[in-house]
């Protein structure tokens, strides 16, 4: 794992959290601007996880970690579907509580972590 | 199932719009907290079995609540809430009174506080939702 790609990651998912929240606002249903973020999204944290998990001997807790592993990868598909079936601006609510997560539970990643072996 | 009586019409309208959002961060939770008590018993169970226990309560109010607010069960759901908001009222204060029973955080240590509080809001918010709903249909 790489602390300042996870870093950036971070950034990016609050910043899809916060174009999600102002499509939320404005009252707009889930665009391609937000599908697209998360696809991107998705790539990152697959990205992360496959830096993560090849020097996995680095954590102590590994269960935890790899706990958070799977949860960062699995939310922002659940979140696309979410943002499909509700068309109004609920939908974009949802992607906003799932990009904040994923920037969250990268921060809790980061932390185990940094705790070492 | 007792809870057909709380589908239907109704149930959709727990389901739609800001419903799903609950759902969302619900499940999130449900997840959070079952994978936390699960990995807490399975390697160090002796530490603090009173804490993580109720870990695993917890996580398991937190799924009957994801899958009752997706299903659009009123009734199931307003129980669930009444449950978790007893739950994290009891823990929260039993944390702060007596610690060296809670040496590893819960989700529901400290009223939620290391999770910005939010298992405190949630049952409110939850409700909030199925009380508004109920009156409306």
């Amino acid at each position: 794992m790489n602390g300042a790609y996870s870093g950036w990651l971070i950034g990016a998912a609050l910043v899809l959290a916060l174009v999600s929240l102002i499509t939320a606002v404005r009252n707009r249903p889930m665009g391609p601007v937000l599908l697209a973020g998360l696809g991107l999204l998705e790539l990152a944290v697959l990205v992360q996880a496959g830096l993560a998990l090849a020097d996995l001997g680095h954590v102590a807790e590994k269960a935890t970690f790899i706990g958070y592993l799977l949860g960062t990868v699995v939310i922002p598909p659940a979140a696309m579907w979410w943002g499909r079936a509700e068309r109004t601006r609920w939908g974009p609510v949802v992607i906003t509580v799932a990009a904040f997560t994923v920037a969250v539970m990268t921060g809790r990643l980061l932390q185990i972590w940094n705790a070492g072996a | 199932m007792s809870t057909r009586s709380g589908q239907g019409r109704g149930g959709e309208a727990v389901r739609s719009g800001p419903g799903r959002v609950l759902v969302a961060v619900y499940g999130i939770f449900a997840l959070a907290a079952t994978s936390r008590a699960a990995v807490q018993i399975a390697t160090r169970f002796a530490e603090a079995p009173l804490a993580y226990v109720l870990s695993a309560f917890a996580g398991v109010v937190y799924i009957v609540l994801t899958v009752a607010l997706a299903r659009g069960a009123r009734r199931v759901g307003i129980a669930a809430c009444l449950v978790e908001l007893a739950g994290v009222l009891v823990v929260g204060t039993l944390s702060l009174a007596d610690p060296a029973a809670f040496p590893q955080a819960t989700v529901w240590s400290g009223y939620g506080s290391g999770y910005g509080f939010v298992p405190l809001a949630l049952p409110v918010i939850g409700l909030l939702w199925l009380l508004r709903g109920a009156r409306r249909s």
